[in-house]
C-alpha cells in the first residue's frame, strides 16, 4: 500500500459506480476504474478487479444493466449503464453519505475539552 | 422483496455460472490488456507493462473465485469439495451418523409411505378427461332432517331436462345378476345408468360402442361388458360385439366391451356390466322409472365448461323447489339439490382422516428432526475448535455455515434414501392393513410423484435440522475457544437443546392422546352391543331371478330355510333383505292413524323384509308378540314387527301389539300398501359396526311380499360356519343350478370389514405416536448424558465439596423433570386445541377424555424420568478425582 493513499471504505465503492455510470452514461470496466481514478486524483489504492465484484453486486440488485456492445478502439466490451431503480438508490445513498460524512465532520472538529 | 431478488439473481447465475465464467474471463482480459497498453504508452517494456498491469487489477484468480461465489451460492469445484470433505466428516462418527441416519429414515419412511396413500386417494385427479368437471349431485331438503340424498328416476329426468349447468347428467345405482349362457352360472356385479355414462365421462369402449338414448326406452337390454369378463368368460372373442347372452333370465344385447382399466363408479372394482335404466321399467305406472317417491339413484354430472359449481347449484336448487311444489306428496323432503365435486363425494370424511394422519406422521419427523438437531448440536460442540482453527486461516463464516448445512443435508439425503426404501417395503403393507375401507388406496404405489416428495421432505429436513448447529456459528465468537484454556460458555446452546426437547415432549403428548382416544374409540366399537350375535353365522347371497320365481318366490324360499335347518351342524337359519353390516337399507315412510300427517311428511325408518327364524337365527331378543312364521302369507292377515326403538319413538313406549300401521310398500303394481298389524316387538340393533345410535325400525314378513329380491341367508351353526359353505353350495345347487351363491363370509368377517377404517387409523396413529415417544425419550436420554458429561468437573467439585450423592442425582433429574413439565403442558394444551379434528372418528369418547389424558401425561412423564435416570446414575457415580483432573 503506497505511501498517502487510502484504502478504499467498505461499501463505498458501489456508491462511486453507481455515480460514475449515473454521470457518464454507459461505460465498460476500464472506463470505470479510469473514471474513478482520475476524480480520485491517486489518492485511493484501489484493485480494479473489485470493480467487477462491485458490477456483478449491482447488477443483481437490478440497479445497473449490462450489454456487450464494441469500444471506442474496437474491442468487444460489456458496457454497463444505470436504471432508474439505481438512480433512485444513488438518490439515496448519496443523502446517507452526506448525512454520514456531516456527523463525522462535526465529531473530528471536537476540540480537546480536558 | 430486496432479499427474494438477491435470491433469484443468484439462482439465475447458478443456473448460468459457466457461460458467465467465460463472459467474465473475457472482460478481465480486454481490461488487463488495455492497462498494459497504456503502461507501454508510458514506456515500460511489455514485460515490465504485463507485470504493472496484473498489480494494478489484482489477484484474477482469487477475483474469478469471488465471483462466483457472488453470482450463485457455490462453484462446482466448491460444490464437490464441500461434498467430499462432509462425507468424510460423517465417516469419521460411524455410530452416530448411522443413529441420525436410521432416526431420518424411519420419519422420511413412515412420510412417504403415508403420502404414497395420499397421492393416490387425494391428489390424484379422476382417471376421465377434465375431472375438475364432474360433479356429484344429491336430493337434499333446505330444513337437512333426513340424510336419504338418492334421487327417483322422475326427479331425475326433469333435473335432465331442465338443467342449464350440465353437458351430461347420468343416474346410477348397483344392481346383481346371474351370468347363465355360460358353463357355470355366475354371479355379476354391475351398474344401472343412464344411455350417456360413457360421453359423460368421456371414455370410448376398446370393442363395439357406448350406449344410444333410444336404449333407455321400454323392452330395450343392452349390456356393455368389462374387460375382465371378456376376457374370463368369453375367451376374448373378437367377434363377442352384437351377441346375445343371459342375464337372470333375460336376454341382453352385447354392444361393447370397455377398456381394462375402466371402472364405474370409481370405487366399484368388482362391476362387470353395465346396462340401461330400461331395466327398471316393467311398463307399469309402478315402474321405478315411474316412481316418483324411490329415493334410489346417485347421479353423476359434467358441467358445462365455466359452469361454477356455485351456479350449478343455484341451478339444481332451483329445479328441486320447483319440483317440490308441483308434487307435494312425494317431493316436500326433496326440496332442495346439492352438487359437489365427484372426489369430494367419494371420498367424503376419508379424506379428512387421511390428512390427520398425515399431519400426525409430519409430526413423527419433526421430532426426528429434532433428535438429529441436537445430536449435529453436540457434535457442533465438539468442532468448536476445528471451525475456529479454520476461521482463523481465512474461511469466511457463511463458507463455515454452508459446510455445516452440506453436511446435514448429506444426512437429510442418506435418511431419504433408506427411508424410501422402508416405504416400499411397507407401502404394501398399510394397503392391507387399510383393505377396502379407503376408494382409490389400491392404486397407492412409490412413483416419482411419491420419491419427489420425499427427496424435499428430505432437503426440508436436511436444512431444518443443520440451522441450529448453523446459527450457532452464525452468532458466537468463533476465535474464542483457540484461546488458552478456551471454554465457551455453552449456556445458549443448551438453551436451544432443551427448547427442542420440550417440543419433542409436546408434539409426542399430542400424538399420543391422539392414538389413545382412537384406540379407546376402537376398543368401544369392538365391544359394542350390536343387538345381535354375531359368533358363529354364515351369511351368503344368492339371487332369485324374476323370470323363474315370479310366482313361486315365497315357497321357493320357505322350501329352500326347511332344507337349509335340516343340514347337520345347523342350529337355526333365516332370511333378510336388508343384512345388518352389508351397507344394505331402506327407508320407507308409514302412516300412522293416531298421527296423521299430510303425504308429502309422512315419518319414516328403515325397513327390513325377513324370513321366519330370522331373529332366532340372529339372536335379536322377541321383546313381546310373536315373530313371523310359515302361517304369514300374501293371502292371510297383513302384519309386521317393530324394534323397540320403533315403539319408543312412535308410540311413546305404549303397548304397541295390535296397533295399525300402513308402510308404503306394495308387492306389485296389483297389490297397493296394505294396513299391517304390528304383532311383535324385537330388541333394537346397529346395521352399520360404526353406526352411533340404533336407528328405529320395522319388519315385514318377506312371504307377504314375495315380489321383493332377495334374502341373504343367515345361518347358525354348531362349528366353524365356513365350514358349512360346500354343502349350502351344494344345497343351493341341488334346488336350481342357475342360482350362484355369492357373497360368503361369517357375520364377524362383515363386522370386521366395517371397523377396518377405525382400525387403520387406531394402527397407524398408535404406530406413530409410539415411534414418537420412543424418539422424543431417546432425544431426553442424549441431551442429559450430554449434559452430566459436560458438567462432570462441576459435579466432582460439588462432590468433593461434600455434597450428598443423592443430591446430584435430584439436581440431574429435576433439569430433566422441569423439561418434561414444560414439555406436557405444552402438549397439554395442543391436545386441547387440536382436539376437535378427531371428532367425526371417535366413537363411545369425547374428543377430550381426562382419563386419556392423563394416563398419557403420566406415560410420558414416566418414561422420562426413566430416560433422565440412567444419566443421572451416571452423575451420581462420577468420581471427584478422576473428574478433576480431567481437564
Amino acid at each position: 500500500m503506497g505511501e498517502g493513499k487510502s484504502e478504499v471504505l467498505q461499501g463505498t465503492l458501489d456508491l462511486m459506480v453507481l455515480k460514475t455510470l449515473y454521470a457518464m452514461g454507459p461505460l465498460h470496466g476500464f472506463g470505470i476504474a479510469r473514471r474513478i481514478e482520475q476524480i480520485s486524483d491517486g489518492v485511493l489504492d484501489l484493485n480494479e478487479g473489485t470493480v467487477y465484484t462491485a458490477l456483478l453486486r449491482l447488477q443483481q440488485q437490478g440497479w445497473i444493466t449490462s450489454k456487450w456492445g464494441i469500444s471506442e478502439n474496437n474491442r468487444r466490451a460489456r458496457f454497463y449503464s444505470i436504471t432508474r431503480q439505481g438512480a433512485k438508490q444513488l438518490e439515496r445513498e448519496t443523502e446517507n453519505w452526506q448525512r454520514v460524512a456531516g456527523v463525522m465532520d462535526r465529531v473530528l472538529k471536537l476540540e480537546r475539552q480536558v | 422483496m430486496h432479499r427474494l431478488r438477491m435470491l433469484w439473481a443468484r439462482l439465475r447465475g447458478q443456473a448460468a455460472q459457466a457461460s458467465e465464467d467465460q463472459a467474465f474471463d473475457e472482460e478481465i482480459r480486454a481490461h488487463i490488456a488495455l492497462l498494459e497498453e497504456r503502461y507501454r504508452l508510458q514506456g515500460m517494456t511489455a514485460q515490465e507493462a504485463a507485470w504493472a498491469a496484473r498489480r494494478q487489477f489484482g489477484n484474477v484468480t482469487a477475483l474469478r473465485e469471488r465471483q462466483r461465489e457472488q453470482r450463485g451460492f457455490l462453484s462446482p469445484t466448491e460444490w464437490w469439495r464441500d461434498v467430499r470433505f462432509a462425507l468424510r466428516m460423517l465417516a469419521k462418527r460411524p455410530a452416530l451418523n448411522v443413529a441420525m441416519v436410521l432416526a431420518l429414515a424411519l420419519g422420511i419412511g413412515a412420510n412417504t409411505t403415508v403420502f404414497s396413500i395420499v397421492d393416490a386417494v387425494l391428489l390424484r385427479p379422476l382417471p376421465f378427461p377434465h375431472p375438475q368437471q364432474l360433479t356429484d349431485v344429491q336430493s337434499s331438503d333446505t330444513g337437512h332432517q333426513f340424510e336419504d340424498s338418492d334421487v327417483s328416476y322422475p326427479d331425475f329426468f326433469d333435473w335432465r331436462a331442465q338443467n342449464h349447468s350440465f353437458s351430461h347428467l347420468v343416474s346410477f345405482h348397483d344392481t346383481s345378476l346371474t351370468l347363465t349362457s355360460v358353463q357355470r352360472a355366475i354371479h355379476l356385479d354391475g351398474e344401472v345408468v343412464s344411455w350417456d355414462l360413457l360421453p359423460l365421462l368421456g371414455v370410448s369402449p376398446e370393442l363395439g360402442r357406448g350406449f344410444r338414448p333410444e336404449e333407455e326406452k321400454f323392452g330395450a337390454r343392452v349390456v356393455l361388458i368389462s374387460h375382465a369378463l371378456w376376457v374370463s368368460q368369453f375367451g376374448s372373442n373378437p367377434t363377442i360385439v352384437g351377441q346375445t347372452i343371459h342375464l337372470s333370465g333375460d336376454a341382453y344385447t352385447i354392444v361393447g366391451v370397455m377398456p381394462a382399466a375402466f371402472q364405474f363408479p370409481v370405487d366399484a372394482l368388482e362391476n362387470s356390466f353395465w346396462t340401461t335404466l330400461a331395466v327398471d321399467n316393467d311398463g307399469t305406472p309402478r315402474a321405478l322409472t315411474a316412481n316418483r317417491g324411490a329415493h334410489e339413484m346417485s347421479v353423476i354430472g359434467r358441467l358445462k365448461p365455466r359452469v361454477t359449481l356455485a351456479q350449478a347449484n343455484e341451478d339444481m336448487n332451483a329445479i328441486a323447489a320447483r319440483l317440490a311444489k308441483q308434487y307435494p306428496d312425494t317431493n316436500t323432503r326433496h326440496n332442495s339439490a346439492r352438487v359437489e365435486s365427484e372426489l369430494k363425494a367419494l371420498l367424503g370424511d376419508t379424506g379428512t382422516l387421511l390428512l390427520i394422519v398425515l399431519g400426525a406422521v409430519g409430526l413423527v419427523l419433526l421430532i426426528a428432526c429434532g433428535n438429529v438437531g441436537n445430536l449435529l448440536l453436540v457434535r457442533a460442540n465438539e468442532r468448536e475448535r476445528e471451525m475456529a482453527m479454520r476461521s482463523a486461516l481465512g474461511a469466511s463464516r457463511t463458507r463455515l455455515v454452508r459446510q455445516l448445512l452440506v453436511e446435514s443435508v448429506i444426512l437429510g439425503l442418506l435418511g431419504g434414501a433408506t427411508g424410501c426404501a422402508l416405504a416400499f417395503v411397507s407401502t404394501p403393507a398399510l394397503l392391507r392393513l387399510i383393505g377396502n375401507s379407503v376408494p382409490r388406496a389400491a392404486d397407492a404405489g412409490v412413483n416419482l410423484t411419491v420419491l419427489g416428495f420425499a427427496l424435499g421432505v428430505s432437503l426440508a429436513s436436511g436444512i431444518l435440522f443443520g440451522l441450529a448447529p448453523a446459527a450457532r456459528f452464525m452468532r458466537s465468537d468463533l476465535l474464542s475457544p483457540l484461546k488458552e484454556g478456551g471454554r465457551t460458555e455453552a449456556g445458549a446452546q443448551h438453551r436451544l437443546a432443551s427448547a427442542v426437547i420440550v417440543g419433542q415432549v409436546a408434539l409426542g403428548i399430542v400424538l399420543t392422546a391422539g392414538a389413545g382416544l382412537l384406540v379407546t374409540s376402537f376398543v368401544h366399537l369392538a365391544r359394542n352391543n350390536e343387538g345381535f350375535n354375531p359368533a358363529h353365522v354364515l351369511t351368503f347371497l344368492f339371487e332369485t331371478p324374476d323370470s323363474r320365481y315370479g310366482t313361486s318366490r315365497a315357497q321357493f324360499y320357505q322350501e329352500y330355510f326347511e332344507k337349509l335347518r335340516a343340514l347337520p351342524g345347523v342350529e337355526s337359519a333365516g332370511g333378510s333383505m336388508m343384512l345388518p353390516m352389508t351397507y344394505n337399507g331402506a327407508t320407507v315412510s308409514f302412516e300412522n292413524p293416531e298421527h296423521p300427517l299430510p303425504k308429502g311428511q309422512l315419518e319414516s325408518a328403515s325397513l327390513d323384509l325377513v324370513s321366519p327364524g330370522y331373529f332366532r337365527t340372529m339372536e335379536i331378543p322377541l321383546l313381546s308378540g310373536r315373530s313371523f312364521n310359515n302361517a304369514d302369507t300374501e293371502r292371510s292377515p297383513q302384519v309386521m314387527i317393530v324394534n323397540r326403538a320403533f315403539a319408543q319413538k312412535y308410540f311413546h313406549g305404549e303397548d304397541v301389539l295390535g296397533k295399525k300401521l300402513k308402510p308404503g310398500t306394495s308387492n306389485g303394481p296389483t297389490s297397493p300398501p296394505a294396513w299391517r298389524t304390528i304383532v311383535g316387538v324385537v330388541g333394537n340393533i346397529r346395521t352399520g359396526a360404526t353406526n352411533r345410535e340404533m336407528d328405529p325400525m320395522y319388519y315385514l314378513p318377506a312371504s307377504q311380499l314375495p315380489n321383493w329380491c332377495c334374502l341373504y341367508s343367515v345361518v347358525r351353526t354348531q362349528m366353524d360356519p365356513l365350514s358349512l359353505e360346500p354343502e349350502v353350495r351344494n344345497l343351493v345347487a341341488s334346488m336350481d343350478p342357475n342360482i350362484p351363491i355369492t357373497d360368503v363370509r361369517t357375520m364377524r368377517e362383515r363386522v370386521a370389514l366395517e371397523l377396518a377404517q377405525p382400525r387403520f387409523a387406531m394402527v397407524l396413529l398408535s404406530a406413530f405416536a409410539g415411534l414418537a415417544l420412543i424418539l422424543t425419550l431417546v432425544g431426553l436420554y442424549g441431551v442429559m448424558a450430554y449434559s452430566v458429561a459436560r458438567r462432570t468437573r462441576e459435579i466432582g467439585v460439588r462432590l468433593a465439596l461434600g455434597a450428598p450423592r443423592m443430591m446430584v442425582l435430584q439436581m440431574v433429574l429435576r433439569q430433566a423433570a422441569v423439561l418434561v413439565t414444560i414439555g406436557t403442558a405444552l402438549g397439554v394444551a395442543g391436545t386441547l386445541a387440536s382436539a376437535p379434528l378427531l371428532r367425526a372418528f371417535l366413537f363411545g369418547t369425547g374428543e377430550r377424555n381426562p382419563d386419556v389424558l392423563a394416563l398419557v401425561c403420566g406415560l410420558v412423564a414416566l418414561t422420562g424420568l426413566l430416560a433422565a435416570y440412567l444419566p443421572a446414575r451416571k452423575a451420581m457415580q462420577v468420581d471427584p478425582s478422576t473428574a478433576l483432573r480431567y481437564e
